[in-house]
């Protein structure tokens, strides 16, 4: 149940901000759905399996787009590295301070974004690629409130839990 | 005893795996058409999805779209009904000129015709998803190979272009949007007396206007070419890519270049790139 769950979350975090996010986009900016996805998983895994979850992700959005396959898989890996690092520090009970981990992560996992795109040849502006950082990742932030109590409850103790983490 | 961490060793893997990442990026980027039938099985599976979801979503925006948007409604609507009765008396005398000069004719559902484009065939599409990242600015049709559909294909809206096919599954096609920097069009601007200037448009990154849907492409010009707000922005041909005379848009603000030597032409598109919802692929690609 916990693979399908995921697996639905995962195609969902594909096809919502593309369509529903459309509609709900800031001056063009969506949430990345994925990313957030990402964090959350990989907040609530042992490192190794939040690491493969991060690139199973990374390399499933890169095909999905068709097109500069690695950026998202090497991004998610090192967004779900990070989430891990910041979780195992930081109180992950605490829904202001995940919202301060999600906007930190998102940030950085966006700036790669956009660092792996100039070295693909893309043109950015500095105040484009800081605009949408920021933007993307206050997209992200804002959505915890209403995303990470129902995740969270179901990672510790509902149909997404994961044994390894809370039973040692 | 901790273990010891060969840090050498993980700078190394670190830097071939960046460069490893790296190269695969520029290898697959817009429009390199590498086999990838993961991401085709995908779009299938998923389009049918995308599609009603994108179709509730664009019903309810544009039966709310005066409630959300009261005052910018109500405003434009005492400004049209200002104009109405301006443009009525002008209509016989734009009709003649303005359309003549861009060699199209609006026809009774308001879509072009440009002589050009007669020759091609043309498919209808539906918009199915838009990029799920805020970094691109392409959207998925429901057409794809097996309608003859193919890579650089050029895409038209009811009023003017809208892009090229970046890339094409069994049954979906991606649309790079012109608003995307990488998306250069050649193009050349009809002024008034009939001159044509020739340039590039580009999707505007520099103003700060990428991130909204007004004024998202520019052109650069020399200092001393006749270019006047209001002018037509068609396509030149040239480039291979698209056809000659499909309308981009208009030129909404000139600014000079600091150096003084250029100028920059702001063009506002024809096309409304975030209510799209209908498309018409040029099977120009395709049919060689």
């Amino acid at each position: 149940m916990r693979y399908v769950l995921i697996a639905v979350m995962f195609l969902l975090s594909l096809i919502l901000p593309g369509t529903l996010f459309h509609f709900w986009s800031w001056s063009g900016i969506k949430p990345d759905l994925l990313m957030l996805l990402t964090i959350y998983i990989a907040m609530h895994h042992r490192l190794p399996s939040g690491l493969i979850w991060g690139l199973g992700a990374g390399f499933l959005e890169d095909l999905y787009l068709g097109r500069y396959i690695g950026m998202y898989t090497l991004t998610l890996a090192v967004v779900a590295s990070l989430s891990y690092w910041l979780a195992e520090r930081w109180y992950r009970e605490n829904f202001l301070i995940t919202t301060f981990t999600v906007f930190l992560v998102t940030a950085v996992g966006q700036i790669l974004v956009a660092f792996l795109s100039l070295g693909a040849g893309l043109h950015w502006s500095l105040s484009d690629i800081g605009r949408l950082v920021i933007g993307v990742s206050l997209y992200n932030a804002i959505l915890v409130p209403l995303t990470y109590p129902w995740i969270h409850q179901s990672f510790v103790r509902g149909w997404l839990r994961y044994r390894p983490r809370y039973e040692r | 005893m901790g273990k010891r961490v060969n840090v050498t060793g993980i700078a190394v893997l670190v830097f071939f795996l960046l460069l490893g990442v790296l190269i695969t990026i520029r290898y697959t980027g817009l429009g390199s058409n590498f086999f990838n039938p993961v991401g085709g099985v995908m779009q299938r599976i998923l389009s049918p999805l995308e599609q009603p979801i994108l179709r509730i979503g664009n019903v309810i925006r544009d039966n709310t779209r005066a409630v959300w948007d009261f005052r910018e409604v109500s405003r434009q609507n005492e400004e049209l009904l200002k104009k109405v009765d301006q443009l009525t008396g002008d209509n016989i005398k734009l009709k003649t000129e303005i359309l003549a000069g861009m060699r199209y004719s609006v026809l009774d559902q308001g879509q072009f015709r440009s002589p050009t484009l007669e020759k091609y065939e043309k498919i209808g599409a539906s918009v199915v998803n838009r990029n799920p990242t805020t970094w691109f600015r392409t959207i998925t049709l429901n057409r794809g190979r097996q309608d003859g559909v193919a890579t650089n294909d050029p895409v038209i809206g009811d009023l003017g272009l809208v892009g090229k096919i970046v890339s094409v599954t069994p049954t979906t096609s991606e649309v790079l949007l012109i608003l995307d920097g990488e998306g250069q069009v050649s193009a050349l601007v009809r002024g008034s007396t009939g001159n044509s200037t020739f340039g590039i448009v580009q999707g505007n990154y520099k103003r700060g206007s990428r991130l909204t849907s007004e004024g998202n492409l520019q052109m650069l010009f020399r200092r001393e070419d006749s270019i006047n707000v209001g002018d037509l922005v068609l396509t030149s041909g040239l480039g291979g890519v698209y056809p000659k005379d499909v309308p981009i848009g208009q030129v909404k603000e000139i600014r000079l270049d600091p150096s003084g030597l250029l100028k920059t032409a702001y063009i506002q598109p024809l096309v409304n790139f975030d209510s799209i919802e209908e498309v018409y692929i040029i099977k120009i690609v395709g049919e060689k």
